[in-house]
């Protein structure tokens, strides 16, 4: 078994180079979507309004209130060109009580440009609603205003722990969005080894030899595993440490979330291969349902953006939802080991059932 | 040493291999002849334990290879048609992997890594990476990884397709080497009938998945006892005259090759003054007229009217 471990190693020390594109990709995919290091992504507004001076700078005031996105007023035509030349991703053409988003993409910016749009645009109608009821629109404001200020009631967001709950970061989210769609096909295609090796007659050469094939397995699902998780685990502590994110205090249960989604995604990777006969088949079925994954998951989107109950379950059968959750507990909300328990056997047992359905279609595809 | 009882293979409705009786004694060289698809690739799949047989056994010792395959996988080297090796690593390494396997003592390995390279006469190019390496060389690395372990059986399936003839004599002296100096076993599929007659004590002849004839080289080529071969060089030649030498009573069999006709005909007193004339009735002439040793390709030929290659 380590003599195939070492051997899968030695191939990958003779070129590295897959696994530092795919490092690269991960850091660079995150400060790309994410608009840097942790700086807030910049949006145009515009009006065409008659009134489109006073439309914009109505709207810039109320958006930018408590935005981690900072909304510009813009020239139309500037800001549309820069959305078809894809300079930005989004630009918001602003109404007097309505707003049209100008976007030439499906990043996952242009969902959370919308969510903030919205929830003010929202508001502001409710406002703007009781304000029509009254006499003094001025004073209702103003009372409406002092009110927020000062309620009746107020309610206090804690942490799991009972400690202040850190503001949502979109930028950290889509960091290990980002992280754990590249390691994915790290893993995918290192699980495809086995095909390869099958192919190339290495693997027949290897049943011959007085390795077990339990034994061979798993040196091949160590490997792949080993290589997703190192590679993750590179990502995180350059984020860390080198682009200084905030990724909470528990570095130990951070890894081992990713640890365990590195062996449900192997699984995975497993079952799919499972499903195919060439490494060729591979490539083309794996790359394009890869994708898919994160965005069905929602782990490109703020929680609760993906409501529709068939696509939550698709999504739940993958263990990127899980890990999403159990990372950004972690993460965000200071989640204890005890609070992550759910996720991580949720992955165990899609790792445990993935691996016994794909290692027996492997045996069965090659007879 | 190791006998193939009865051994069929079916793959789905499609009988692959039927009723192979095979065996292979201690120190044996065997051959394994056939044209492409003729089964030989599945036949040594079965023996050396890789593929179950539909029915039938192969036994090691008197003991079922079928029930207990890690008996032969001990004593077993299997040389694949295909270069299986990591293209990506050194033929050191590479060497090194197929020695870890096969559990070569630590101690043992690396003086067995430097004399096989040795023997396959690649030592100056062991920190070489496997895909720089030329056709030939990638399979004399193929071979060296199974020979590692020094095995008593040597399994090996078309080792010499594709390469040039230098490395391919290379080749099959090695295989001789080993045979008769360390007497392994060696059985020996091949589609080259010249390669099983330089190496072979016994030969199989398989078609269509069954054996048609085995024996020791003399005892096949005595089916030809009966049978003369001739290499005829016309000055031309024509459809005509092919088809009018084919109905002489004697002749068995014809065949066109670069150097003229190859005639099989049964042994007559007479053949070639008949063939004079027959030649001269239609405006051609002998150039030169020879007559051949049969060999096996001759017997492959008699047995099933097609040659190896077809």
């Amino acid at each position: 078994m380590i003599s195939v471990f070492l051997a899968q190693l030695a191939k990958e020390r003779r070129n590295p180079y897959i696994i530092l594109i795919f490092i690269a990709a991960s850091i660079g995919g995150t400060l790309i979507f994410t608009g840097g290091a942790q700086s807030p992504t910049t949006v145009s507004i515009f009006s065409e309004e008659e009134n489109a001076q006073a439309v914009e700078e109505k709207w810039e005031s109320l958006l930018n209130e408590g935005s981690d996105i900072h909304f510009v007023v813009a020239d139309p035509d500037e800001a549309r060109k820069n959305v078809q030349q894809g300079r930005s991703d989004v630009a918001v053409k602003v109404m007097e009580d309505d707003y049209q988003l100008v976007t030439a993409s499906s990043m996952p910016t242009v969902g959370y440009v919308d969510q903030q749009v919205r929830t003010v645009f929202e508001q502001e109608a409710f406002i703007q609603g009781a304000i029509a009821q009254s006499d003094d629109s001025e004073a209702l404001r103003s009372s409406i205003e002092a009110q927020l200020n000062q309620p009746p009631i107020e309610m206090e967001v804690l942490s799991l722990t009972g400690e202040e709950r850190a503001d949502y970061d979109m930028g950290t989210q889509l960091m290990f969005a980002f992280t754990l769609l590249t390691a994915m096909f790290i893993i995918g295609f290192r699980v495809n080894n086995i095909l390869k090796d099958k192919v190339e007659g290495l693997w027949d050469r290897m049943i011959l030899s007085p390795l077990s094939k339990t034994g061979m397995y798993t040196a091949y699902i160590a490997y792949a595993f080993f290589i997703g998780f190192i590679q993750m685990t590179a990502v995180v502590l350059i984020f860390k440490y080198g682009l200084h994110y905030d990724i909470g205090e528990r570095l130990d249960l951070l890894l081992l979330a990713l640890a365990f989604f590195t062996f449900s995604m192997v699984s995975v990777a497993t079952l799919v291969t499972g499903l195919v006969k060439k490494p060729e088949h591979f490539y083309a079925l794996y790359p394009s349902l890869i994708p898919m994954i994160p965005l069905i998951s929602g782990a490109y989107w703020m929680p609760g953006t993906v409501t529709n109950p068939v696509l939550t379950f698709i999504g739940d059968l993958f263990p990127v939802s899980h890990a999403m959750d159990a990372i950004l507990g972690v993460v965000m909300h200071d989640a204890t080991l005890q609070d992550i328990t759910q996720p991580l056997i949720l992955m165990v047992l899609i790792g445990v059932i993935a691996m016994g359905i794909g290692v027996n279609l492997v045996e069965r595809r090659t007879g | 040493m190791i006998e193939a009882i009865q051994l069929n293979k079916k793959f789905k409705e499609k009988i692959v291999v039927k009723d192979v009786d095979l065996y292979l004694d201690k120190g044996e060289s065997v051959g394994l002849l056939g044209p492409n698809g003729a089964g030989k690739s599945t036949t040594i799949s079965m023996i050396s334990s890789l593929l179950k047989p539909t029915s039938g056994d192969v036994k090691l010792n008197g003991k079922s290879v079928v029930k207990t395959p890690a008996d032969i996988r001990k004593v077993l080297g299997v040389v694949p048609q295909e270069i299986a090796l990591y293209q990506e690593l050194t033929a050191y390494e590479n060497l090194k992997f197929f020695g870890r396997i096969y559990n070569v003592p630590k101690d043992q390995l690396e003086s067995r890594i430097q004399r096989t390279l040795e023997l396959v006469g690649l030592k100056e190019r062991q920190k070489d990476l496997i895909k720089t390496f030329s056709g030939g060389m990638k399979r004399r690395i193929n071979i060296a990884s199974a020979m590692l372990h020094e095995p008593e059986i040597l399994i090996l399936d078309e080792p010499t397709v594709g390469i040039d003839p230098q490395s391919r004599n290379y080749i099959l002296e090695m295989i001789r080497q080993l045979n008769q100096q360390d007497h392994t076993s060696v059985l020996y599929t091949s589609h080259y009938m010249e390669e099983v007659e330089q190496l072979c004590d016994r030969v199989y002849i398989m078609d269509h998945g069954k054996v048609i004839a085995s024996g020791s080289q003399p005892e096949l080529l005595s089916i030809l006892s009966n049978e003369d071969t001739m290499m005829v060089q016309l000055n031309q030649t024509s459809n005509e005259l092919i088809t009018a030498i084919l109905k002489m009573d004697v002749v068995r069999n014809i065949e066109e090759t670069s150097d003229g006709l190859k005639i099989i005909a049964k042994k007559s007193s007479n053949i070639i003054s008949d063939l004079v004339k027959l030649v001269d009735q239609h405006n051609s002439k002998i150039i030169n007229f020879q007559m051949e040793n049969p060999r096996l390709e001759d017997v492959f030929l008699h047995l099933t009217g097609r040659t190896l290659r077809d």
